[in-house]
């Protein structure tokens, strides 16, 4: 009941939204500067059935995922060691601290340079923006695994990477998902940025394209698309998050 | 002994990097020298400040504005379960979008000037900090709502003296994302409209003139570390700012 | 302080309250009279909150009337002040804030000018021993010391009815002595009984309900409901001197006697 009710409240906010928008559309009158929801709607069929929404989509998405793949393989380890060992923390630390505010969008003139356009530069740049959360979160989660954990685990005999397994990994998944999330959250606005100057397709560079071409519509359809994959990710990781951690309900970045 | 262990592993990389440039003979490769003169000349003539200012500038037009905005809506939002409900689907729709995304409408609505610059700034540091407001307040103790409300005070003075400075540690946390995101933003949105539509100033488009005219990168490493450097300021200062006006919420 | 002799400041008339369908309370009766000190005592979940909220007017009942000074109970009201089982203090304010709150923002304060509600605020301050610690704020407290804060913002809206849930129970023993002996000096046990304030002050303990009160209710539980009402006529002024009288060891011991089935019956459930 209470998410047929829900629904309901849903689309009549945005029903309210469309037509507010309508008439405004109505009001300026100008498809190139605002188009109604109908030609955006219409942009959306067109560019579905020639096959340009779901080619760009897929592409920024495969980016997505290598480069958080690459990212999560090299900065949870890392994570797991900087948590744990004060060597490892002093060797990286500054590293981290130097490089971490330094945006990964800042790097794009730099490795326009190195990797020139095409797929390696959005990449990169996803990567990079995904790492140092995952590496912050990782050692900030395994740094405040409960220390009676740890000790208890060694008093039955577990240590070493038995121990990182069971009881280290599992204690900080909470911390490390959250990170996740926020990795994937940064990439993803990373790659809007990287399409749209060093990047020969995907969605960031579509919405730059059909600007030049002044057909607003279809630039608004992607837009949409970028919002909808934002989200369906964020809701998948957040599934994933259930999925994996039965025990830790409902944890927020 | 400590320093050194810390200090070992970017050194090394510093020197790796010099050397690889020379052996490469690359003659636009940055390496770590030339970026230190370019650093050098840079702050000499005052380029590199300026470029900061300007984006300086726009991000806390942006950001005043976004927090301007964002708390109100979510002071609303947060204690009216009606007003959240029905606002609540078109947050959750605007929210995934990046404020990048969204450059070229801003460029066809109100062209590349620094109004565009503040209108994207705003809309990327407004959803963290409405996120983090509605947060804050529904997490508030209700008994402290409770406590007022035995002491008879009104509904508008409880907002101002219990709900606001309840939910003020979180709005804060909002406002310190909300900056950081404004700063990646700006530089995001000055890079693309320097590669795209002409010209914005600031720093991110001065890194993408140093790419497109420049015969030397090095200026474009300057320009990063000056990012990061400001990046690290703007949060550090933040939080002492925030630390000192607000010192109970330190417990 | 106006009080008509032998009108109730506090009726309740066949108060019920429902959870949904969980009664937690069951048809109360009950006369408060004015410049009482009424103890409320009874196993968890026996109701005690639930009376004092509805009294407070933070919640409402499900089925009977309340009556203050003969008027239906529609809200909180600055006439009643609350002190909560868990402080409720605001974390933002110091010590002096959080006293003077009620002054400075609410109803309580109308009428005084800043001069007035300072000097109120300290004399209060003073009253709870808070003397020293006026700049610190909650988080720098400690458990005793947030007690007294609490106290001091409850008296100092000076109103007519105090509410306090269990305000003594988070305390160490010592302590807890030191503050019953508070309570009662701020009732002003040493006044004629039409100076006094009204008290509803619910507590687990039995020994401080017989120290503190002119009369004891004892809640029971499933469903919350009356038990028994013990008089207390212990003299006043009482001191520590009255903790080992007989009277007191056997008030004390009738009272459990009255409890003690449910409370152990609480424990191992
Ligand atoms: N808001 C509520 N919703 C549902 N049940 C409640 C609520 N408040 C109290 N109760 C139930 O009512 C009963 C009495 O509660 P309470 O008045 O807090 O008891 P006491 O203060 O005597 O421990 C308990 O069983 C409690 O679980
Ligand atoms: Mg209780």
């Amino acid at each position: 009941m209470a998410r047929v009710g829900g629904l309901l409240v849903y689309l009549r906010t945005m029903a309210i939204f469309a037509l507010a928008w309508y008439g405004l559309s109505l009001l300026v009158g100008s498809r190139l500067l605002l188009p109604s929801p109908l030609l955006v709607l219409d942009a959306v069929r067109q560019s579905a059935l020639d096959g340009e929404l779901l080619r760009n989509a897929g592409i920024s998405l495969l980016r997505l995922v290598l480069a958080v793949a690459v990212a999560a393989l090299t900065a949870i380890p890392l994570g797991i060691a900087m948590g744990l060992s004060r060597a490892w923390r002093d060797a990286f630390d500054l590293l981290v601290e130097m490089l971490r505010p330094v945006a990964g969008i800042a790097w794009i003139p730099l490795a326009l340079f190195i990797f020139g356009i095409g797929s390696r530069l959005p990449i990169f740049i996803m990567f990079y923006s995904a790492f140092f959360p995952l590496v912050i979160g990782t050692a900030a989660g395994v740094r405040n695994v409960d220390a009676r954990l740890l000790a208890a685990s060694a008093t039955m005999g577990v240590t070493g990477v038995t121990r990182i397994r069971h009881v280290v990994l599992p204690a900080a998944l909470p911390a490390i998902m959250v990170s996740l999330r926020l990795a994937v959250a940064a990439s993803w606005t990373a790659v809007v940025a990287a399409e749209l100057v060093g990047a020969p397709s995907g969605l960031g560079y579509a919405i730059e394209y059909y600007r030049s071409m002044l057909a607003t519509p279809t630039v608004m359809a992607f837009i949409a698309m970028i919002g909808v994959l934002g989200f369906l990710t964020d809701a998948g990781l957040r599934a994933l998050e259930a999925r994996l951690m039965p025990w830790a309900k409902d944890i927020r970045p | 002994m400590r320093t050194l262990r810390q200090l070992a592993l970017p050194l090394a990389l510093i020197v790796l990097w010099e050397i690889l440039v020379a052996l490469s003979g690359s003659p636009r490769a940055p390496r770590p020298s030339t970026t230190a003169l370019k650093a050098v000349e840079m702050l000499a003539d005052g380029t590199l400040l300026a470029a900061l200012a300007t984006s300086l500038g726009r991000v806390f037009g942006g950001f005043v504005l976004a927090t301007l905005l964002a708390v109100p809506l979510g002071l609303a939002m947060g204690t009216l379960p009606v007003v959240e409900r029905n606002l609540d689907p078109l947050v959750e729709s605007f929210r995934p979008i990046a404020a990048i995304a969204i450059l070229p409408l801003v460029i066809l609505w109100i062209g590349t000037g620094n109004l565009a610059a503040v209108t994207i700034v705003a809309y990327a540091a407004f959803f963290p900090i409405l996120i983090n407001t509605i947060a804050g307040v529904k997490r508030i103790d209700r008994s402290l709502i409770r406590a007022a409300r035995t002491m008879g005070i009104s509904p508008l003075t409880r907002l101002r003296t219990v709900v606001l400075p309840a939910a003020l540690p979180s709005i804060l946390v909002g406002m310190r994302i909300g900056l950081g995101i404004a700063w990646t933003a700006i530089i995001a949105a000055e890079l693309a409209v320097g590669a795209k539509a002409g010209t914005s100033g600031g720093i991110g488009q001065m890194m993408f003139v140093f790419y497109a005219y420049s015969i030397q990168l090095s200026g474009i490493v300057v320009c990063m570390a000056a990012v990061g450097l400001v990046a690290m300021l703007l949060d550090r200062g933040l939080r002492a700012l925030l630390a000192r006006a607000f010192p109970w919420s330190h417990p | 302080m106006m009080t008509v002799p032998n009108e109730p400041k506090i009726r309740l008339e066949h108060v019920g309250k429902m959870f949904d369908s969980f009664v937690a309370l069951d048809d109360l009766s009950l006369d408060i009279r004015p410049g009482e000190f009424l103890a409320i005592v009874g196993p968890s979940g026996s109701g005690k909150t639930t009376v004092l909220n509805m009294l407070a007017g933070l919640d409402r009942q499900s089925s009977g009337t309340i009556l203050l000074d003969g008027k239906p109970i529609a809200g909180p009201g600055p006439d009643r002040g609350v002190m909560f089982q868990d402080y409720a203090l605001f974390p933002w304010q110091t010590v002096r804030g959080n006293v003077g709150f009620g002054l400075t923002h609410g109803p309580a304060g109308a009428g005084l000018d800043r001069a007035a509600r300072e000097a109120r605020v300290a004399r209060v301050i003073d009253l709870v021993n808070l003397g020293g610690a006026e700049e610190r704020y909650p988080h720098q407290l400690s458990g005793g010391m947030r007690q007294r804060v609490a106290l001091g913002r409850l008296i100092a809206n000076e109103p007519e009815v105090l509410l306090m849930d269990e305000p003594l129970a988070a305390l160490d023993a010592q302590t807890r002595l030191v503050l019953q002996d508070e309570i009662l000096r701020i009732w002003r046990q040493d006044q004629p009984a039409a100076e006094r304030r009204t008290v509803v002050f619910i507590t687990h303990g039995i020994d401080e309900a017989v120290y503190l009160a002119d009369r004891v209710v004892v809640l029971g539980s499933r469903p919350g409901r009356l038990k028994a009402i013990v008089d207390v006529d212990l003299p006043r002024p009482r001191n520590e001197a009255t903790r080992a009288t007989a009277a007191f060891a056997d008030l004390s011991r009738s009272i459990w006697e009255l409890i003690r089935d449910e409370a152990i019956r609480a424990t191992v459930e």
